[in-house]
């Protein structure tokens, strides 16, 4: 089977920095990948290449077969590539509700379709109580849980979470996670998460890729990601630190 | 807008000029219409400045090409006013169009210049094109036509009812506008536009082509605006670039806005209320007799703005006592 | 082509003038992301101060730019914490509308206490120096101009100093880009922006009373230098003192030359159309910030 997402030698430099050097990877359907490495890896500009917001200077990026390399990220969005921010970037001013209808409104020009099936994604990640609060004024968890609603909203095939269980309590982090299992189960999406939370990262994911200065340093399963070589060293003293 | 509100204010703007007809205060039916008029292109501006929040100082330009345009056909072609005035609205969205999407890539305060520069460029395109005039501009002849119903075709009003028919006609427009708007505040438009203002990026990121509604955004003003330049310019009965370009076409429905409370639909129409009026009486008051001539009304005015600015800088619909003029679901503001 | 390069050179000495008039804008943009539509009335007064010292006392505007300049700077300080400090937090729109208030406030208070009349500056200096001619390389440099293009250099110069070189001018940047960050090291940025509006609207004021020697002095004759000023500063990146000279520059050579070939009705036109070529190619300016 063909992969959904794969990148050949994508290599992204800002001046004299290389954030991402050659990194060729592949995303299968119905995968969970995790994207892990140390801070400054270049794992949100890797993000920000596959959805259009940068464009690798060299190298390839393909969606379903269709080269996305130079394409804007609302285009991405339509072929069903969606994401949720580091730093969570609600619609603030508007309801809960209202945010998720506007990544409705990319699949349907019908409002009462649109509202509808925004009440039905914000049940699902459990903000069913929340629907007419103003955005700005959710906790953080419940940001991105909304982030995740609206990203589920344009109905895509891939969803990028990037750093989603960062800023949450242990508490949190549980219920991030079953949120992650289900929609892979339930709603039949590839995901891929960039996290530095190594207990969650590691039993979720089906593969592992770490990066390391821009570099892709492994790529397999996570049994054997934690044990290879190059790994240990990259982390070397931030593994004590990781809870 | 509660209900009730809608229907006393509806009754009220309709009933307003009748007893001042009587008693032949006419002066009153005028003020009248430029508040409409002005509450009309504050909501027009709401769109591309309240929703879709870009800072747009340019619209004027689009009220000249509406007055210039429905005067051109009426004047060489004896196209009608209202005719006219669906050829105006259409040649500014068209125009605004072409013009504003190589500028979606300015952002924030680069693309407030830019609007800026566009207006800034038509001044002298405007006082020294011969087709439409130059600086000597265009005047649309007066044939009266007897009956209520002919000049209400034709927009032209003269004789008693003159500021009466305008204020009508005025209050027309701003209904249709108000609708309009009220019907694209709540469909897809609505909510891109929003979400454009609350974070471009990630409304990209589900999917939206944030320069194409920034276009249609901008393009929706100057159609509003278009229609308001023709109502004007057929009330007036003369086109001069330096009137039809005057900054304030944008500033005053601009303040309006932010006075009534931007980005809400009813704000700039409140705004205009208060703001259109105040400067009135100033002006007739302060702005005459001994201290005529001195801009001691435009002082006073200046000196609210400031005060209104200061204190209560979310607009006056944030008021509690204002809460009966809000939409019900006022998280969508 | 002498035509042209005469042109050029007298576009060049305005554009140090048009430097000093926007980089008072710069500071504050740079600092606040403010737009001030007031920024004219502040060179307005400036004229005014200048015109007035010069016909009632005789005191010529090149020296009077020391009292007018602090007098407009704590002036500036006081719009600030009077007013903009109240609209900061909020919706820029409400900013814009604060700012037009004020536009409104001081162009008539001078109306009421001057009426609209045009007024010249008869017996300055640079006034009496008038016919006064430099010949250089073929061009004709007219003394008033070039004196007046050197005094603002002088000054701009004197800023780019301050801003660049001291250690309030280091404290002013590092408010402007990261407030919080700078409330750490022991900055206040509240204090920052009291100096910035004085400082912008000293600078603008100054100008003002440099340019007395050339303008006509009346109380709307501030809003034509508001609207360049913002083009100058944007062309040339808001923010960025330095890419506010070249832009002056450059729309003082634009301005000068089109002149020569079209009616003066279009050289602001050309200015701007030149903003929006740009604006293409360079959506951030020449030296902008992002």
């Amino acid at each position: 089977m063909a992969p959904l997402l794969s990148l050949e030698s994508a290599t992204k430099q800002f001046g004299g920095l290389i954030a991402n050097r050659e990194v060729s990877l592949t995303i299968e359907p119905g995968e969970i990948v995790g994207l892990i490495g140390p801070n400054g890896a270049g794992k949100t500009t890797l993000f920000n290449c596959i959805t259009g917001y940068m464009h690798p200077d060299a190298g390839r990026i393909l969606f379903g077969g269709t080269d996305v390399t130079h394409t804007r990220p609302e285009r991405i969005c339509r072929l069903g590539v969606a994401r949720t921010w580091q730093v969570v970037r609600a619609f603030g001013r508007m309801t809960a509700l209202d945010n998720v209808v506007c990544g409705a409104l990319q699949r349907t020009n019908r409002m009462s379709e649109a509202r509808a099936r925004a009440g039905a994604l914000l049940e699902f990640t459990g903000l069913g109580g929340k629907t007419d609060l103003p955005a700005a004024t959710l906790t953080l968890a419940d940001k991105k849980r909304l982030e995740i609603a609206r990203a589920l909203a344009t109905r895509p095939k891939l969803l990028l979470l990037d750093e989603a269980m960062s800023g949450l309590t242990p508490l949190e982090t549980t219920a991030a996670v079953q949120l992650v299992r289900r929609i892979h189960a339930e709603l039949k999406v590839t995901i891929c998460v960039v996290e530095h939370v190594m207990e969650v990262v590691m039993p979720l994911s089906h593969r592992v890729v770490v990066l390391d200065y821009g570099v892709k340093i492994a790529d397999g399963p996570p049994e054997g990601v934690v044990r290879d070589e190059q790994v240990i060293r990259a982390y070397l003293g931030e593994r004590r630190a990781a809870r | 807008m509660s209900r009730i509100a809608l229907v006393i204010g509806a009754i009220a703007a309709i009933v307003y000029p009748i007893p001042l007809q009587l008693q032949g205060y006419t002066y009153y039916q005028t003020v009248g219409f430029l508040v409409l008029l002005n509450a009309m292109l504050g909501i027009g501006w709401n769109v591309v400045g309240g929703w879709a929040g870009q800072f747009d100082f340019g619209p004027q330009v689009f009220f000249a090409v509406g007055a210039y345009t429905a005067a051109l056909l009426f004047v060489k072609l004896g196209v009608g006013a209202w005719l006219g005035l669906v050829a105006a609205v259409v040649v500014a969205f068209l125009i605004c169009a072409v013009l504003t999407y190589p500028l979606t890539r300015l952002r924030g305060h680069y693309f407030a210049i830019a609007t800026v520069a566009i207006w800034m460029i038509a001044q002298p395109i405007g006082a020294t094109w011969e087709f439409i005039g130059g600086s000597q501009g265009l005047f649309i002849p007066v044939k009266p036509r007897g009956g209520v119903v002919a000049s209400a075709l034709s927009l032209q009003f003269s004789g008693p009812t003159k500021a009466l028919g305008y204020y009508y006609a005025s209050l027309v427009l701003f209904a249709i506008t108000l609708a309009l708007m009220a019907l694209v505040e709540r469909s897809k438009l609505g909510y891109y536009f929003r979400a454009i203002r609350d974070d471009q990026e990630a409304a990209e990121g589900i999917g939206i082509d944030s320069r194409l509604y920034k276009v249609l955004a901008r393009s929706i003003t100057a159609a509003v605006f278009a229609a308001g330049g023709v109502l004007y310019a057929f009330w007036a009965l003369s086109v001069f670039p330096e009137q039809a370009l005057e900054l304030n076409w944008s500033t005053l429905p601009i303040m309006a806005t932010v006075v009534g409370g931007i980005g809400r639909l009813w704000g700039p129409v409140l705004g205009a209320i208060i703001l259109i009026p105040i400067a009135q009486i100033m002006s007739t008051t302060l702005g005459t007799g001994p201290l005529a001539g001195r801009g001691v009304d435009l002082i006073v005015y200046g000196l609210i703005i400031v005060l209104i600015a200061a204190f209560r800088p979310t607009g006056l619909l944030s008021l509690p006592w204002a809460r009966w003029f809000r939409l019900r679901r006022s998280a969508t503001a | 082509m002498t035509e042209l390069a005469q042109a050029v050179v007298n576009g060049l000495q305005m554009g140090f003038l048009y430097a000093l008039v926007a980089v008072g804008l710069t500071i504050i943009w740079g600092l606040m992301e403010m737009i001030n539509f007031a920024h004219g009335e502040f060179l307005m007064l400036g004229m005014f101060a200048a015109w007035g010292l010069s016909a009632a006392f005789g005191l010529d505007p090149l020296i009077a730019i020391v009292p007018i300049g602090l007098v407009m700077f704590a002036f500036g300080m006081l719009v600030y914490q009077q007013l903009m400090r109240r609209v900061q937090g909020g919706d820029p729109f409400t900013q814009i509308f604060a700012t037009i208030g004020l536009l409104f406030l001081l162009q008539n208070a001078v109306v009421a206490a001057f009426t609209s009349d045009y007024r010249f500056a008869n017996d300055t200096l640079l006034v009496r120096l008038g016919g006064a001619k430099l010949t250089l390389l073929g061009l004709t440099f007219a003394v008033p101009l070039l004196l007046a293009a050197g005094l603002a250099l002088v000054l701009f110069l004197a800023l780019y100093l301050l801003i660049e070189r001291t250690e309030f001018g280091l404290a002013l940047q590092a408010t402007s880009e990261d407030r919080d960050a700078a409330r750490l090291v022991g900055i206040r940025p509240q204090r920052m922006f009291a100096v910035a509006w004085g400082l912008g609207a000293a600078l603008v004021a100054v100008a003002g009373a440099i340019l007395v020697n050339f303008f006509s002095v009346y109380p709307q004759v501030g809003l034509q230098f508001t609207v360049l000023a913002y083009a100058i500063v944007a062309l040339g990146g808001f923010g960025s003192i330095l890419g506010t000279l070249l832009a002056a520059l450059l729309v003082g050579v634009i301005q000068s030359v089109t002149v020569v070939y079209l009616p003066p009705a279009f050289k602001d036109a050309f200015v701007f159309g030149s903003y929006l070529l740009i604006g293409l190619f360079r959506p951030q300016g020449l030296f902008g910030r992002f």
